[in-house]
């Protein structure tokens, strides 16, 4: 007979969690806002930290990792222990990891908008913090495993299986994608280059949406979806099918990113492929969850926590069948660099994410103080805000991605391109751009309102801090009879399920990455193309900076309005030297890969000072510290050192002489500024004449050169 | 440009036919053995967050 054991579950970890989500989604969302007026009214940019480059990745990086981030571990740390039938293994652990996550937040607070940035994609944060981030996923891990291995409960519910498999794909990915030489405290340069930088990230980019904002939640989706609507999942089958078929199909789909660019044709196929096949388990798990309220419909409409879920994976299934669809290439030809992508991920984050987080708040509050929610009706308010808010958003949204794709690619009956000036399709999404921060400033409203609910509802209440439940000691050595479930074997080990999982998803990323990075035919050199100059590579660690990427791509796909606009396509050996790739994946401004000797550098250095003075009605942030912050070259050895060990071949002692090779090239451009009828004195010492040697050498490496 | 790409890994074709030969036999051994899972076993893990 087994011994009835009486323990009690961690609360106040559980609070402090949803607290910290609540609080970091609210300044998150703030941030979007923000960044959302600043295209709009380009005054709203303060240089220098206060620009849209570098408040966006300010923004991605608080919703997805500060306010998801902090969810998935309030769910994590409500369910598992209830699942498990245990307290968190260690209280200690688990204090630090709540400590240390915030510390990563603040840390990420600060750095972004200093310019501190890797400049990939949700993964701009500085080699320190990695590193701090590396810290805490382990505490975490041990934290959850420790619980896991003293369980008192035999088996593992699914919502387990998705927790474990985003615990090691986060490490798998974080870690891979954070490899880097570290040139000083704060900059550092990626262990791959271009094509293969631009694999990897995306393999990362695409995973991090898949395992951070999808897998989690999903495991918070099995759980609370049923403990909400008081009923069994619809199908436990059904869940298994779709864990395994989740993560299996979602590691292969990153080069959807990357459909058109100079990826070996091989690898975006096998990404399409991948991307549409996703389409089955995604949508198996959607239909799971709605199914689940069988029979319950009749209460979605009395109550918010269930109304909240419902959109939450009515979201879910819009955005995975989207995203599949946006995988093939014909749609992706339209889609990409346009704002239809960004209306995607808002569905994603604002209803998915948002709604689920929103909906087990308002679950668990009253339960954690023992008292009823302090407004229905509040909360009734809050969601209908919250969907206009996400209608009022995602809408304007893709009216401007289509408005963009259909006046870049329209040509006029004499063949050239009917929209030659760029900016005349940037001032013809205006109006969505304004429509779009109504939406976004009613979804941050409703959450305003959710929070004082929650507060009126623990001022009414009584916290509980530990909760007393009992359970009997789990059998240590069940005999495993023949016949048994395989599956019934693989989730009474945990252990067993973390390898399965592991191998699962590194099947994948060693397909596609590893003969990208061993092969070299996969990225034929071109004989033309050098490394950088030492003031180029200066000038362009100051793009990276200033978050220029986030408007401006560095990728011309073979497109004909694409080279009519732009120029020659990209080739992959194009960007051999280029750590990290900038191709970016969004075009709020031009395409900039051929921008090496369009304009004179008078015209640079006028744009920088005040884009509207070059071209009216641009919404350019204008950059006058470019003009006036001194030059500081004194890294350069230390890079060019970096540089060469990963195999850029800049010659034995050239570090010795680099700072004074800029300063020649910077002498140059100040001779050719004032020839210009540029008289800046000192101008030679200033940062606009790095960003000016960069700007002019991108793409010219592949230009036929003008006999002399 | 794509054919070259194409050519230039030896049996390229080899990748995607195994790659989805992989996810073939691994989808249907999930799916034939979770449909032969016993029911009891079914209903006591669905009903999990249930019963805390």
């Amino acid at each position: 007979m087994n011994n009835i054991q009486q323990f009690q579950y961690d609360n106040k970890i559980t609070r402090a969690f949803g607290m910290a989500s609540f609080i970091w989604g609210m300044v998150g969302m703030l941030v979007g806002i923000i960044i959302a007026l600043q295209l709009v009214y380009p005054v709203l940019n303060y240089g220098p930290w206060f620009t849209f480059g570098r408040l966006r990745p300010l923004h991605t990086n608080a919703v997805v990792f500060a306010f998801v981030g902090n969810g998935i571990f309030m769910g994590i740390y409500y369910s598992l222990q209830r699942l498990l039938k245990a307290r968190m293994w260690s209280d200690k652990l688990s204090w630090i990891h709540f400590w240390g996550w915030q510390a990563v937040i603040l840390c990420a607070a600060y750095t972004l908008p200093m310019g501190m940035t890797t400049s990939a994609e949700y993964g701009e944060l500085i080699w320190p913090i990695d590193v701090l981030i590396t810290l805490v996923w382990v505490i975490f891990g041990v934290n959850m495993f420790g619980t896991i291995l003293t369980r008192r409960e035999s088996h593992l519910y699914v919502a387990i299986w998705f927790y474990i498999a985003t615990w090691v794909t986060v490490a798998v990915l974080h870690i891979v994608r954070s490899i880097e030489i570290p040139v000083s405290f704060t900059e550092s340069y990626p262990l791959f280059t271009g094509v293969q930088d631009a694999l990897v990230q995306w393999w990362y980019g695409h995973n991090a949406v898949a395992f951070f904002l999808t897998t989690p939640y999903l495991g918070m989706m099995y759980y609370f979806l049923p403990k909400a609507a008081n009923r069994p999942v619809y199908s436990y089958k059904l869940s298994i099918i779709h864990f395994w078929a989740l993560i299996f199909i979602y590691i292969w789909a990153g080069p959807h990113h990357l459909l058109y660019t100079s990826l070996p044709d091989w690898v975006q196929s096998l990404g399409t492929v991948f991307s549409i096949m996703l389409i089955a388990p995604s949508w198996g798990g959607m239909l799971n969850g709605l199914l689940t309220l069988r029979g319950a419909w009749d209460r979605v409409a009395s109550d918010p926590v269930l109304k909240f879920m419902v959109v939450a994976v009515i979201a879910y299934g819009m955005a995975t069948f989207e995203g599949p669809m946006l995988s093939i290439k014909s749609v992706n030809a339209i889609s990409h660099f346009t704002d239809w992508t960004i209306a995607h991920v808002h569905v994603g984050a604002l209803g998915w994410n948002g709604f689920l987080t929103f909906g087990v708040l308002y679950w668990l509050w009253p339960r954690m103080y023992r008292t009823t929610l302090y407004s229905t009706q509040l909360a009734n308010v809050h969601f209908w805000i919250g969907t206009l808010g996400i209608i009022f958003y995602a809408v304007p949204l893709y009216w401007a991605g289509w408005t963009q794709a259909l006046m870049w690619k329209e040509f006029t009956p004499e063949g050239t391109l009917a929209w030659g000036n760029f900016l005349d399709t940037v001032i013809q999404i205006m109006p969505m751009y304004m429509i779009r921060i109504v939406g976004g400033t009613l979804f941050f409203i409703g959450a305003v309102v959710g929070v004082y609910n929650l507060y009126k509802t623990a001022k009414q209440g009584q916290f509980m801090p530990n909760e007393n439940a009992e359970a009997p000691a789990r059998e240590r050595h069940i005999p495993v009879v023949v016949g048994d479930h395989w599956h019934r074997r693989i989730e009474g080990r945990p252990m067993q399920m973390l390898l399965f999982s592991t191998i699962m998803i590194a099947i994948g990323g060693i397909v596609q990455i590893v003969p990208m990075v061993f092969i070299d035919s996969q990225v034929p050199k071109i004989s033309t193309v050098k490394p950088y100059t030492p003031l180029e590579l200066a000038g362009r660690d100051l793009y990276i900076k200033e978050g220029c990427v986030g408007c401006h791509s560095q990728q011309i796909r073979p497109f004909r309005d694409e080279t009519e606009r732009y120029g020659e396509y990209s080739k992959s050996g194009e960007y051999i030297y280029d750590r990290p790739f900038l191709w970016g994946s969004k075009r709020t401004g031009p395409d900039l890969w051929r921008e090496g000797g369009k304009y004179p550098d008078s015209w640079h250095y006028n744009h920088m000072w005040d884009p509207t003075a070059m071209s009216p009605g641009s919404i350019m942030p204008a950059y006058p510290h470019l003009l006036e912050e001194p030059l500081d070259l004194r890294d350069l050895p230390a890079k060019i050192r970096a540089l060469r060990k990963l195999g850029t071949p800049y010659p034995e002692g050239f570090e010795k002489i680099a700072i004074n090779d800029a300063n020649i090239q910077a002498q140059k451009i100040a001779l050719s500024l004032a020839e210009q009828g540029v008289k800046d004195k000192g101008i030679e010492s200033k940062e606009i004449v790095a960003i000016i040697a960069y700007l002019q050498r991108l793409g010219t490496d592949i230009k036929v050169q003008k006999k002399q | 440009m794509y054919k070259y790409l194409l050519e230039s890994v030896d049996g390229i074709q080899c990748f995607g036919i195994g790659t989805f030969l992989l996810f073939f036999i691994t989808f249907c051994v999930v799916t034939i053995r979770t449909f032969i899972f016993k029911k009891e076993d079914m209903d006591h893990m669905a009903n999990m967050p249930l019963e805390d």
